[in-house]
């Protein structure tokens, strides 16, 4: 386990899972820390909900310890928790305000606070008016602002967003990724699972990609990208693009070539080599792996080693 | 469990099905139909006494021929009677309309029908002819007796009042059987009317995709005992507005309806039976609430989960299968196996409370039964919510709640 001289927020240890004979997680772990964005990677069926319902006690765990502010999480017990899950409703036969209060009272909220609190973000997010229609007579992207505005109701210390922007018009996306850095300036910690590589390289300080159950990447982006990742270099230069032992030629066309470092060169002595080799490069430019690329590589290898 | 969560649960449920139309168009169509029935029950009452009053003292010519020398016949006289020679031709002289009736009374009224003919005045007025016969053969055996008093005392209607005595002690009468009952009636009141939304109580959440939401908010029993308590505060809220006709029924308009004059404090309010007709009621309350709702935490959808409801409703209704076993031979084997299973033993334990032959170590352990199986069954019900709402539209099956769920 890292250590980083914080108790963490949510501690994942050799957790497994399994639906009769059929192993769904194999020896996960992971840890996040307060006040960081973390970010929970994977393919569909790769298992991260089942973690999720099983870190929030709906499932039990087949392995482990999964804790939520140093103990197994129970509603009335633990930290303030915000959750989105990726299966989201409300009660679409009350009206906006009598779910948001509902919501905010189980939360801990005093009737008059979740009252205020609701009128306030409704007004924020522009659905004022709406306080007092009833759920199912409001468009699918209101009834995702109110869905937002109950996750976060309570300043929770640890929001956990189940696949956030899934069934989200590009305006709710934007005031979601909006909530979630107020939510992150503020200090909340924040769990994102999600297949939207950019937003997680844009959001999130940490990463845990998981495959089949099992962690396959876990670190920090720039770590994932080191251990994963392989430099490609881009070349602007005239003739021909000579091979090499040191490199791999992905493609070369009309004078520009992307160049993949073969394990143990550096970029430096690709660049070198070139020269040598009398090539007139008028332009060189490394660019690391990005996570979308990271993610297709562990996951083609490991169909193509199941295909093979 | 959070108290504070537990009343949020109970008033958001309990609100949010006050305020619906719905609600109160289903509840307030009962005592309305009521009211219309009991206003059709005083005009029909009040047409009939009349009716009946103008056609025994209808005054018509008629003829008539005695077998039995019974009628007088300065009585007959008085009602309009001539006594006839020929049957057969007093017939006919009513056949073509010459006279308007004609009775026959047999030699022994008591064992043969008095025939009545008569000239057809409509379906509702040819009752005349018959009240004025009785009426005729009544009084003229009032006259013979002499006294009316005997004739009604001869008649059978003799007023009684009966008193047993168990252990030195008054007992066994009709005002200490109805009281205890009352439990049952507010059992079966309960979970006939709120059966069906027992079953699809946590149905909502399924449908609606809330349940992960609120198995993070609030504990799975907060929620399950906060939605049954809910159900139980709308049916009492229910059986008041049923109630509320009836009662103005009684008070009000008793003679119009021709209700048994029944005096209310009359009732005995014996503690012990009466504490424990009450645990009886909570205990079969917890168990079907549990059942049912357990029931429907496995159904994908309510209209899946209603099918079952006539399945318990049959278990709730077993017991009158044996009703007068229970009544008469409480000892027999088929009313013991009624009073410990746990799906009967509410009602037959209700039933032999009432009528006194419950004893106490047997009520003890029906009750001890019913608590501890309604409290395993909601333990079940709670699982299975748990697990089962989560697979929003498939069915579970228990055995996988089991291996899975906490």
């Amino acid at each position: 386990m890292e250590s980083r001289g914080l108790e963490p927020v949510v501690h994942i240890e050799d957790f497994g899972m399994s639906f009769g004979s059929t192993r769904v997680i194999e020896g996960l772990s992971f840890d996040v820390y307060p006040g960081e964005t973390f970010g929970f990677l994977g393919s569909n069926g790769s298992g991260k909900t089942t973690t999720i319902r099983a870190l929030l006690g709906i499932y039990q765990a087949t392995a482990g310890i999964l804790h939520v502010g140093g103990q197994p999480f129970s509603p009335d017990r633990n930290i303030s928790l915000g959750y989105l899950p990726e299966e989201r409703g409300l009660y679409k036969k009350e009206t906006v305000i009598d779910v948001m209060v509902y919501f905010g009272r189980l939360k801990g909220l005093s009737r008059e606070r979740a009252n205020n609190w609701s009128i306030s973000y409704l007004a924020r997010v522009g659905i004022a008016s709406k306080a007092k229609v009833r759920l199912d007579k409001l468009s699918s992207g209101e009834q995702q602002k109110v869905q937002l505005g109950i996750t976060i109701m309570n300043d929770p210390v640890l929001l956990i967003l189940d696949e956030p922007t899934k069934g989200f018009d590009p305006v709710n996306r934007r005031l979601l990724m909006e909530i979630i850095e107020e939510q992150r300036v503020a200090g909340t910690t924040v769990l994102m699972v999600t297949h939207q590589m950019e937003e997680v390289e844009r959001l999130c300080d940490r990463v845990v990609l998981l495959k089949h159950g099992k962690a396959r990447a876990y670190g920090t982006i720039s770590e994932i990208q080191g251990e994963f990742g392989s430099s490609s270099i881009f070349v602007e230069h005239a003739g021909e693009m000579p091979n090499s032992a040191r490199y791999n030629i992905q493609f070369s066309s009309q004078g520009r070539s992307k160049l993949l470092a073969k394990s143990g060169n550096s970029v430096g002595s690709i660049l070198k080599e070139l020269v040598e080799r009398g090539v007139e490069v008028s332009s060189f430019a490394e660019k690391k792996s990005s996570l979308d690329e990271i993610f297709i590589q562990i996951y083609g290898e490991e169909q193509a080693r199941e295909a093979g | 469990m959070s108290k504070r969560n537990l009343g949020t649960v109970v008033s958001f449920e309990v609100s949010r099905t006050l305020k619906k139309k719905k609600f109160w168009l289903g509840t307030l169509t009962v005592p309305f139909a009521m009211a219309l029935v009991l206003g059709l029950i005083i005009v029909s009452n009040a047409t009939t006494a009349n009716k009946v009053d103008v056609q025994k003292n209808a005054k018509f010519a008629f003829e008539y021929i005695d077998s039995s020398g019974l009628v007088e016949v300065a009585i007959a006289k008085s009602l309009g009677g001539t006594p006839a020679t020929n049957a057969q031709m007093a017939i006919n002289s009513v056949k073509n309309g010459e006279i308007p009736a004609f009775f026959d009374f047999p030699s022994n009224p008591a064992v043969q029908s008095v025939k009545v003919y008569g000239v057809d005045k409509g379906i509702f007025n040819n009752g005349k002819y018959s009240a004025v016969a009785t009426q005729l053969l009544t009084l003229s055996l009032q006259n013979k007796v002499g006294d009316a008093s005997l004739f009604t005392l001869a008649a059978g209607k003799v007023k009684v009042i009966s008193t047993s005595y168990l252990h030195g002690k008054v007992s066994g009468s009709l005002a200490d059987v109805i009281p205890p009952l009352l439990f049952l009636v507010i059992f079966y009141l309960v979970i006939l009317l709120l059966g069906n939304q027992m079953l699809t109580s946590t149905q909502e959440e399924k449908e609606n995709r809330v349940t992960e939401i609120i198995l993070t908010t609030v504990k799975p029993n907060t929620l399950i005992i906060g939605k049954i308590l809910s159900l139980f505060t709308i049916g009492m809220v229910q059986i008041l507005v049923f109630a509320f006709p009836v009662a103005i029924g009684y008070v009000f308009f008793r003679t119009d309806l021709r209700l048994p004059n029944f005096d209310l404090s009359s009732l005995n309010f014996h503690p012990l039976p009466m504490f424990i007709g009450f645990m009886l009621l909570i205990g079969g309350f917890t168990l079907f609430t549990g059942t049912l709702v357990a029931v429907g935490a496995i159904m994908p959808t309510a209209k899946e989960a209603g099918n079952v409801f006539g399945v318990v409703t049959a278990l709730l209704f077993a017991p009158f299968w044996v009703i007068s076993l229970v009544a008469s031979d409480p000892r027999s084997l088929i009313v013991q196996i009624f009073t410990y299973f746990p799906y009967s033993a509410a009602v037959t334990g209700m039933m032999r409370n009432g009528l006194g032959s419950l004893g106490n170590a047997a009520a003890a352990i029906v009750i001890l039964e019913l608590f501890v199986f309604g409290f395993l069954i909601l333990k079940l019900a709670i699982r299975l919510f748990r697990f089962g709402s989560i697979e929003y539209s498939k069915r579970v099956s228990p055995l996988k709640v089991f291996r899975h769920a906490k």
